[in-house]
């Protein structure tokens, strides 16, 4: 009892803190206070490790820490990249694209290392257990997404051929370390371990992006039968005289335009 | 006007694609899928229908404030997550469909919110990814001359 307690407290409580900052964000009512209640409820996930050793939970929090540092370095690098590039506002010098290229690849290349080498997140002795959930899934989305995107740029905008190229080839290098997992162990992890997960990553991704799916339709539906059933609105009645003349004297108070200094 | 020339269907393709071609690598090299990839693609459903569906509804409140705070909306929308949670309930309860190498339901109720969220973070630093890359494509090349001023 005395365990699930601890594990309310310190990871289940902050993990519920993440969505409702994000609600308090959302609808601007104390956004500064939602961003804050969110990091906070973030921070004591990744600190869960420590906090509540004993629960299972904990394990995920621990890959989040562990994958913290990966993905602030790609973020740097993706803000490098964009806006060394020709952009109107905010350009950066630029050797921030390639600083950022090869941060970029730093990131997934230190990704590469938590699955080949002796990086791997270990979590009671062992191998994160979300260690192997997050690799295939992170690998499979990313090549599904830059491929969509690169027929997106082809199909939908104008002489994108190039970029799209570009696109076409991160989808393939990261498709072809996905490929390469599956043939070669690594010091912790193993190939036929790699194989059976990509089964469940699979499952992950269509699950998740076909529940997501449903739950926005709902929405949708939700609202549109609600607004479907209101009347329609009444039409305003005209405006009194004094309506007209309290309009007419604040148009002349703005008409002079007052003197010139 | 620009022609699209593509359709919303090869978008879909090209989504789906390089998921179908590593999965059928890994049938060709003897990696048949098992009954746990059918649970974990039922879980996967209905955990992120209802997560997506309590953070929507969140979203509903604030659309409330504009609009009288009406109930109606509140309340469909909350049957519809209750439907799902009754249905995940109703599935994870019966063994051979959706519970997996857990202890009960709570057991699997609880890790399923936790793979989401490890699944769900790998997918957005993914998207991330994708979209920066996107981006960075994008504003690699000298923005073109849309109109010439005329002498």
């Amino acid at each position: 009892m005395q365990a699930m307690l601890e594990a309310a407290i310190w990871f289940w409580i902050p993990l519920i803190l993440v969505p409702i900052g994000f609600w308090l964000v959302v609808s601007s009512r104390a956004e500064k206070g939602g961003k804050i209640l969110g990091i906070i409820g973030l921070v004591l996930v990744m600190a869960s490790p420590w906090t509540v050793p004993d629960s299972d939970s904990s394990a995920a929090g621990h890959l989040l820490l562990a994958i913290l540092g990966p993905t602030i370095l790609m973020g740097y690098g993706l803000h490098g990249m964009v806006f060394g590039g020709e952009v109107p506002v905010g350009k950066l010098d630029n050797s921030a694209r390639w600083s950022g290229a090869l941060a970029v690849i730093s990131s997934i290349f230190i990704m590469g290392l938590m699955h080949w080498s002796t990086f791997t997140p270990i979590w009671r002795g062992q191998v994160n257990p979300y260690w192997i959930v997050f690799w295939p899934t992170f690998l499979m989305f990313g090549t599904s997404l830059c491929s969509a995107a690169s027929v997106a740029l082809v199909g939908f905008g104008e002489d994108r051929d190039r970029e799209a190229t570009n696109l076409v080839i991160a989808s393939i290098f990261l498709a072809s370390i996905a490929f390469v997992a599956m043939f070669i162990d690594g010091p912790n992890t193993s190939a036929a371990e790699f194989r059976t997960h990509l089964w469940s990553a699979a499952a992950d991704i269509l699950g998740t992006v076909a529940g997501v799916g449903a739950a926005i339709a709902t929405f949708a539906i939700v609202i549109w039968t609600y607004e479907r059933s209101l009347p329609d609105p009444e039409n305003t009645p005209p405006p009194s005289e004094d309506e007209i003349k309290h309009v007419v004297s604040l148009a002349k108070a703005h008409l002079d335009g007052g003197e010139e200094e | 006007m620009k022609q699209a020339r593509t359709s919303w269907k090869v978008l879909f393709l090209a989504i789906l694609l390089p998921i179908l071609v590593l999965v059928t690598i890994n049938i060709t090299i003897g990696n048949t899928h098992s009954a746990e990839a059918f649970k974990r693609f039922g879980n996967a459903l209905l955990t992120s229908y209802i997560v997506m569906g309590i953070l929507l509804l969140g979203n509903l409140i604030a659309y409330a404030d504009s609009r009288h705070r009406p109930a109606a909306p509140l309340v469909g929308m909350l049957a519809a997550i209750g439907v799902g949670v009754l249905l995940a309930g109703a599935l994870v309860s019966n063994s051979d469909l959706l519970l997996e190498a857990n202890s009960g339901i709570r057991a699997q109720i609880l890790s399923n919110i936790v793979r989401l969220l490890v699944s769900g973070t790998a997918m957005a630093i993914a998207g991330l990814l994708a979209v920066g890359l996107t981006f960075a494509a994008i504003t690699g090349r000298p923005r073109r001359v849309l109109f010439y001023e005329e002498e």
